[in-house]
């Protein structure tokens, strides 16, 4: 199997590196990829669940640019109607009517939402989501669970990073997942203080096992918030159409009272939407939040139409179906070379990892070698699979985890068997 | 815990340290303490505790107290051992009266070699040995520091309550120097050389680049994407170590 090189990825980021920080910042930076040089930094194209690099290598894209792909990159049915918007107008004046169409779509999809609003990233949401709870309970707390990623604003990263003060972080509380005890502690001991419970449906944090909700988990959890005045925020950024359309607070079987959305909204197109319940609308109202962008009709059009063609092609289910199908081969090739691959999380976006070696140094190894082998996994984050990934990607897919375990085997020898 | 009081832990049990490794590289220095058989106690009231012992050509630098002492230095507050490391106080000797020519000979020509070292220039870091002993010092300030930045300073205890358990490894290629940091929810600890199985580990490609590295002049994500710098392993310890090496300069330059 032909093992990919990356010169020309390599030589465009020393020239980045001179000027732009990091030469690629934020969740794109190279640095969790392990090692940085055996994976490529820069796409030249992408088609359906490919992507090729700057040095001409072809990839089965399993972090679908970390999530927003979800009905294959370039699709004709949502470029045709961003193309359509934009012969129309994109950043205009006064705002669009097709802006009233999306929303209108997606209070009827989403059974929680009763309105529905337009911002550009995730974080912007769940900011927003955030200042629409305080205003309308008057609190000003924010509990969250520890490890759980909502943004990049201050309030949202962990203590101690750059740029953070210690104030930034005064009023909000991290606790457990899964822990209903202590959520019922901390909420009993700040009685009256909480306005929000920002948590995505599940946990999928980085470089840990994702974990489902325990049974009764999230009904407790609305219990205590509904008896004690706190408003749900479900982080449905990255999960979000990718476990049931409409929404995946109903998946789990609980009543969200505002929930934030990005990632799989438009397939690619830069547009997060905050919906929420009637009860709030008037503290949305109220809240002063908008953006250059925020009213770009390109992206809601692409918005429109793909959760129209999701919701045709019953789009969650079959990527948690193939997604299912993927992982379970996999975990049989691994078992052939004696390596244990745990899966969690939704087999639509699973967090995988070598359990053989807890330092995650051989997953990583391992990842490395699926994509220098044509098959993109990280190691530190969940994959995505969208509706583009096709049994010819799942079985090709196979060919190169097999062939990735046969080399780690040949390094390592049984230096990791359980 | 207040400024002073972190800032004379580092003092005394990452700076200090250094000793022992500029006796081993710097020629005239080995040779300097190659004939010494003594002790020095430090002292600091409601402060920390470290002695350094020169024996058979080797100088050893520990924590906390050492048996019978040749010298016991005592200061009267953290503020006051820190004035002795800038040059602006003398320290008082509770042991070892008759020893004060070596302390005020000798000693301190240990001690500004030492100084030398930890303050580079461009200039003297194009001379290859300088370069290796400062890189030296750099690390091992570096690992010795991060248990009191990550148990006393108030943003370091933050980073250090999300910290997994486990074990990092910093080290040069190739085999040039390493230290490890072991970290458990109830003490950090710091040593030089490998760890057995590390949880984490961060490999600087050569001195120079280690050099530049450590001494802030390099960005690390930049660094580790041109694969300069290889880590690997529970990562999340690397940057949360990252965060606490970036607290130093807050105490100590």
């Amino acid at each position: 199997m032909k093992i990919y090189n990356y010169k020309k990825s390599h030589a465009l980021f020393k020239k980045a590196a001179e000027i732009i920080p990091c030469g690629i910042y934020g969740h794109y930076s190279p640095s969790p990829l392990v090692p940085a040089t055996a994976y490529p930094f820069y796409t030249a194209k992408a088609k359906g669940s490919r992507i090729w690099d700057v040095d001409g290598n072809e990839f089965i894209d399993y972090m679908c640019a970390y999530g927003p792909m979800v009905t294959g990159y370039g699709n004709p049915k949502i470029e045709a109607a961003a193309a359509k918007q934009n012969k129309l107008g994109n950043c205009t004046t006064a705002v669009p009517p097709i802006m009233v169409e999306l929303a209108e779509y997606m209070t009827d999809l989403i059974p929680c939402a009763d309105w529905a609003f337009f911002a550009k990233n995730g974080g912007d949401v769940t900011n927003y989501a955030v200042m629409v709870a305080r205003a309308a309970t008057g609190r000003d707390k924010i509990l969250m669970i520890s490890g759980g990623y909502h943004g990049v604003s201050p309030w949202m990263q962990t203590a101690g990073h750059h740029g953070v003060m210690d104030d930034d972080k005064k009023n909000v509380i991290a606790i457990k997942w899964n822990d209903i005890a202590q959520f019922e502690k901390t909420v009993s001991e700040n009685k009256g203080k909480i306005a929000c419970f920002i948590s995505s449906p599940y946990h999928h944090p980085v470089f840990c096992d994702n974990e489902y909700p325990a049974d009764g988990y999230w009904q407790s959890i609305e219990k205590i918030c509904r008896r004690e005045g706190i408003v749900i925020i479900t982080d449905d950024i990255r999960a979000g159409f990718r476990l049931d359309m409409r929404g995946s607070n109903e998946f789990f079987g609980y009543k969200s009272d505002l929930i934030c959305y990005c990632k799989a909204l438009a397939n690619g197109y830069p547009i997060s939407a905050l919906v929420g319940s009637k009860d709030l609308m008037n503290a949305a109202s109220k809240v002063f939040y908008t953006g250059s962008y925020w009213f770009s009709a390109v992206p809601m059009a692409a918005a429109l139409a793909n959760l129209k063609e999701m919701k045709r092609t019953n789009a969650p289910a079959f990527m948690l179906k193939q997604g299912e199908k993927l992982l379970n081969s996999m975990v049989k090739i691994a078992s052939n070379y004696g390596y244990d691959l745990k899966v969690s999380g939704a087999p639509s976006m699973p967090y995988l990892r070598i359990t053989n070696d807890p330092s995650l140094m051989l997953h990583q190894e391992w990842c490395a070698e699926c994509t220098k082998r044509g098959a993109y996994f990280t190691s530190h984050h969940n994959w995505f699979i969208s509706t583009a990934h096709d049994d010819k990607d799942i079985k090709k897919t196979w060919d190169i985890v097999d062939d990735a375990f046969k080399a780690i085997k040949k390094k390592f020898g049984d230096e990791f068997q359980l | 815990m207040n400024f002073n009081l972190i800032k004379a832990n580092l003092n005394l049990y990452a700076v200090i340290k250094n000793l022992e490794d500029l006796t081993v590289h710097d020629k005239e220095m080995k040779e300097l303490i190659s004939n010494w058989n003594l002790s020095i106690q430090f002292i600091v009231r409601n402060g920390p505790r470290a002695f350094v012992e020169f024996a058979t050509g080797k100088c050893n630098v520990g924590q906390g107290r050492m048996k019978n002492p040749s010298i016991i230095l005592y200061f009267f507050s953290p503020l006051h051992l820190n004035k002795m490391f800038d040059g602006t106080a003398n320290p008082i000797p509770l042991k070892g009266i008759t020893k004060i020519g070596f302390l005020t000979k000798e000693f301190p020509k240990l001690t500004d070699r030492l100084a030398y070292y930890l303050k580079p220039d461009d200039d003297l870091l194009k001379n290859e040995n300088y370069l290796k002993i400062n890189t030296i010092m750099l690390m091992n300030t570096a690992a010795f520091a991060i248990p009191e930045i990550a148990g006393y300073d108030k943003t370091g205890k933050i980073i250090a309550s999300h910290m997994p358990e486990g074990i990092i490894e910093m080290k040069i290629l190739p085999d040039f120097h390493s230290v490890n940091i072991t970290f458990s929810h109830d003490r950090i600890t710091s040593q030089k050389g490998k760890a057995d199985k590390p949880s984490a580990v961060m490999a600087m490609k050569n001195v120079k680049i280690a050099n530049a590295f450590l001494n802030g002049k390099t960005d690390a994500f930049t660094a580790i994407a041109t694969g300069d710098v290889v880590i690997k392993g529970v990562i999340p310890m690397l940057d949360a170590t990252s965060l606490l090496l970036d607290r130093i300069p807050e105490y100590i330059s």
